[in-house]
């Protein structure tokens, strides 16, 4: 599965989406977009694909989410049309354990917004 | 230094699943997360970085968030989140109720221009 490339996804920066985020997490509407919003635009967009790729057979139910980083040019404004696209950058079983690690890039208009990196564990104890 | 302490809650945690879109069920149906293995619903570590980046100061001066999710995070759970802020760069931790780490390699980097 390494190098595994999906196609670009794009998204739209929803006022009312943004604010029920900002909510969930207790921070304010007002203060924008909160930068782990980037979980929607940058990472849902795209992890989606991998977890429905059949190809991919990744088991969702068992799946964890080890590690994240998230890095910005800027954070986005609501109401801007991001695009995002993932690939698989490591796919590895030890011990029984299969991690991936899934990176995304995330444009505006051509220029670069976000790049995200998230490592997946399948199997491992909780 | 900044400091967010959060009890975590079911319906926090829903409302986090319902508005980020990650509706899988170990963080919503009980029976289900204890089906594979976990003492039952838990925090999305997405949820718990969105927290921890509450305390990472000024959003719009946030280039960069990285963290390892390392401890489960359960309802009645409460974590304190917390950001040093050095050199343009945060040192921030969550730790829960029993000082054990939720959060682990956590760091912040923030504009220098501003």
């Amino acid at each position: 599965m390494t190098g595994r490339v999906y196609p670009p996804v794009e998204f739209r920066i929803e006022p009312a989406h943004v604010e029920a985020f900002a909510r969930a997490l207790g921070a304010d509407p007002a203060d924008g977009v909160p930068p782990t919003y980037a979980a929607v635009y940058a990472l849902g967009t795209t992890a989606r694909q991998l977890f429905e790729d059949p190809v991919a057979a990744v088991d969702f139910a068992r799946l964890l989410h080890r590690e994240q980083e998230f890095e910005w040019q800027r954070q986005p404004e609501v109401g801007e049309t991001v695009t995002a696209q993932g690939r698989v950058t490591s796919d590895v079983e030890r011990r029984g354990i299969r991690f991936i690690a899934f990176e995304s890039s995330v444009t505006v208009g051509g220029s670069p917004l976000c790049r995200s990196r998230a490592v997946f564990v399948i199997g491992g104890a909780p | 230094m900044r400091e967010l302490v959060v009890e975590f809650s079911r319906e926090q945690i829903a409302a986090y699943a319902a508005a980020s879109g990650d509706g899988n069920p170990i963080h919503l149906d009980d029976e289900f997360a204890r089906s594979v293995g976990l003492p039952g619903v838990i925090a999305h570590g997405m949820l718990q970085m969105g927290l921890l980046a509450r305390v990472a100061g000024e959003p719009g001066r946030l280039r960069k968030l990285s963290c390892r999710f390392v401890g489960i995070v359960r309802p009645g759970d409460t974590v304190t989140f917390r950001g040093e802020e050095a050199n343009h760069a945060l040192q921030l931790t969550a730790v829960n109720q029993d000082g054990q780490a939720v959060l682990s390699r956590a760091v912040a980097e923030l504009d220098r221009a501003r």
